[in-house]
């Protein structure tokens, strides 16, 4: 029942029109309390959170070790597929940059590369 | 020193970015060894997969614990799938990234892991270092068909005279062992791998003995039994011990059959022992309730039988077009107060070629093995079994069952006629010579020269309460004086006339010098 409502309120979330999907929330409280199941709700707010924080794991990032290498990382990960407006910096890469969209991933990063390294000849 | 620097420059120098994009996948929760992944839309069942400890981490947090850990794919879901988790469950978090291997779970395999011991995964466990075996082969796949197949006609001999006599197990047949636990399932399998070492080195099989679910103790113990009687230089144990996680007791009979098939393709010979599939069964029921499959009968999944019969399955002797290599499988099954009726018990009996049946209650007797020759049976061994054992064991088991009848019968009776009392002595004497202490298997000759003497008449005039002493002796004088009487059995394989003349004038000349 629950995941039915999820999947309504994510549908009307897509639709453009802001009042059409707040008109949506409010049928589906009204329909809540008609059925006697308002206690859902909580729970749907919950679904709804998890759906909203797996969507925004999907979103294009991409990271870059330095300020001066983002037009470079971004010209790259485009010309990969993977489009996005700015560029955050991650120290932690040494070098180079990694990119990541919609489960896919581009890591171009020397620590990525270091890490190889080090598996191939500890190994 | 400079060979590390040279090492590591080279690899720097051989380093190019890789621009290809990997699919990734983000755990979504994680509990019980099982982690849910968000994402991994392509990804496919059985597939591993590699949580990745390192992503969110400096270089040098990264560098402090840079060991992968795997999972393998069980769940295809909506928006994602479920994986259980092949290695230290607590170091899996939320968030944590998760990269597709696009590979099925496999196992390095080879003859670099004779005398090994290694986990489901094929990781060495016993402190010697990497195992070096080059080959690796999905732990999961189809077994041969029946065009690749060939009758099972090689005796795969056990040393257990019990065994061997009524209960021949063939190469590439699948014998189940059950019985309550402290009944001598694993010592019969044990024994069954020490005795290969009185074969000669070409038919000589390769032994892997896979432990599921049991006391690390007692696989160390087993180990150093193996390696004190030189069993290890053809043997290999793969152990996931009642420590490990469900995933990997659930693994383990797969990763050791996966290891006796490089060698059955080989054109060689392998032994392998499940011990035991009652504790594969009960992991597997806990990693498909944990990953909501609907229970079935006893809380096992549906699909429990199909466990089963896919490993088992994989046993076979190939044909000579396919090398002619044949995998021989010994499962294990513990019952619950002799219940053989029972859910995993009765689709095991049903998926194998036949059953040694072990019983407390002769075990309490003092009957080793404690083998129940009515309900044991082997449904293709005969068809193996060798001239020579065919010709003096024909009979004993029809015997036994008599003498067992009657002796039942006794117990109520005290009065017996002359026929009767000769037919329950002669029962004893052969139950005395069918006893057979743990760790003393004996060659396939000198069983058929035993076995022969007593059930030819020659120990009739031992009681019953001798023979045991009479056996050993019997045993000396055999090794000693009929030297070539076993050499011939050995090599013919059968008890030709010229060496069953010159055995019985032996035996004529043992009994003289021994009659009271």
């Amino acid at each position: 029942m629950i995941d039915t409502y999820t999947r309504i309120l994510e549908a009307a979330a897509e639709v453009e029109d802001k009042e059409a999907s707040d008109a949506a929330v409010t049928k589906l409280i009204m329909h809540l309390k008609s059925m006697g199941r308002l206690k859902m709700l909580p729970q749907i707010a919950r679904e709804l959170r998890k759906v909203a924080a797996r969507r925004a794991a999907r979103r294009p990032v991409i990271e870059v070790a330095h300020h001066k290498e983002a037009a470079a990382a971004l010209r790259a990960a485009a010309a990969a597929g993977i489009s996005a407006s700015h560029t955050s910096v991650n120290h932690g890469l040494i070098h180079g940059w990694r990119a990541r969209s919609h489960g896919r991933l581009i890591d171009h990063s020397a620590k990525r590369a270091l890490l190889t390294i080090y598996q191939t000849v500890t190994r | 020193m400079n060979s590390i620097i040279e090492r590591i420059e080279k690899e720097i120098a051989a380093w190019a970015p890789e621009v290809g994009a990997e699919e990734v996948g983000v755990v979504r929760a994680t509990g019980d060894g099982i982690a849910e992944i968000d994402g991994l839309e392509k990804a496919v069942l059985s597939e591993m997969v590699l949580f990745d400890p390192t992503f969110d981490r400096t270089l040098t947090e990264a560098l402090a614990d840079p060991n992968p850990i795997y999972g393998l794919i069980l769940n295809l879901e909506e928006d994602g799938v479920r994986a259980v988790i092949l290695g230290d469950a607590s170091k899996i978090y939320e968030g944590m990234l998760v990269r597709r291997l696009n590979r099925l779970l496999s196992i390095s395999v080879g003859p670099e892991l004779v005398g090994r011991v290694v986990n489901p995964l094929g990781e060495p466990v016993d402190g010697k270092g990497p195992t070096k075996a080059k080959e690796e082969r999905p732990i999961e796949r189809e077994a041969y068909g029946v065009i690749d197949r060939a009758p099972v006609n090689v005796p795969l001999h056990t040393g257990i005279k019990a065994v061997d006599a009524m209960i021949p197990i063939g190469r590439g047949q699948r014998e189940l062992i059950i019985g309550d636990r402290g009944t001598g399932k694993t010592t019969i399998a044990i024994d069954t791998i020490i005795n290969q070492k009185s074969e000669s080195a070409t038919t000589r099989p390769i032994c892997i003995y896979v432990a599921i679910g049991q006391k690390e103790s007692k696989t160390a113990k087993l180990v150093a039994e193996l390696a004190a009687r030189g069993a290890m230089e053809y043997s290999i144990v793969v152990t996931a011990p009642a420590s490990s996680p469900a995933a990997l007791q659930f693994l383990a009979p797969f990763a050791g059959a996966t290891i006796g098939e490089y060698f059955m393709e080989q054109g060689k010979d392998a032994l392998v022992v499940y011990d035991d599939l009652s504790k594969q069964a009960v992991a597997y029921r806990q990693l498909a309730l944990l990953l909501r499959r609907p229970p079935g009968r006893e809380a096992y999944p549906g699909d429990i039988f199909y466990l089963h019969s896919r490993l088992l399955e994989r046993a076979a002797k190939l044909s000579k077009e396919k090398g002619g290599g044949s995998l021989t499988a010994l499962p294990i099954i513990e019952t619950q107060e002799g219940d053989v009726s029972a859910y995993i018990p009765t689709n095991v009996i049903s998926i194998t070629d036949g059953q040694i049946y072990l019983e407390t209650n002769l075990f309490n007797k003092g009957q080793r093995p404690a083998i129940n020759v009515g309900i044991s049976v082997s449904r293709v061994g005969s068809s193996a079994q060798t001239k020579a054992m065919k010709k003096v064991a024909g009979k004993i088991k029809l015997e036994l069952a008599q003498f067992r009848e009657l002796e039942a019968f006794m117990q109520f009776s005290s009065d017996l006629d002359p026929e009767t009392k000769k037919r329950i002595d002669a029962g004893r004497r052969m139950t005395e010579i069918l006893n057979q202490g743990r760790g003393v298997p004996l060659p396939f000759e000198m069983e058929a020269a035993i076995i022969f003497t007593a059930t030819s008449g020659y120990l009739n005039s031992f009681a019953p309460e001798e023979i045991k002493e009479v056996e050993e002796k019997l045993r000396d004088y055999l090794y000693r004086e009929a030297g070539g009487v076993l050499a011939a059995i050995k090599e013919s394989r059968e008890i030709r006339e010229e060496t069953e003349k010159t055995l019985r004038e032996k035996l004529d000349a043992f009994v003289a010098q021994h009659k009271n």
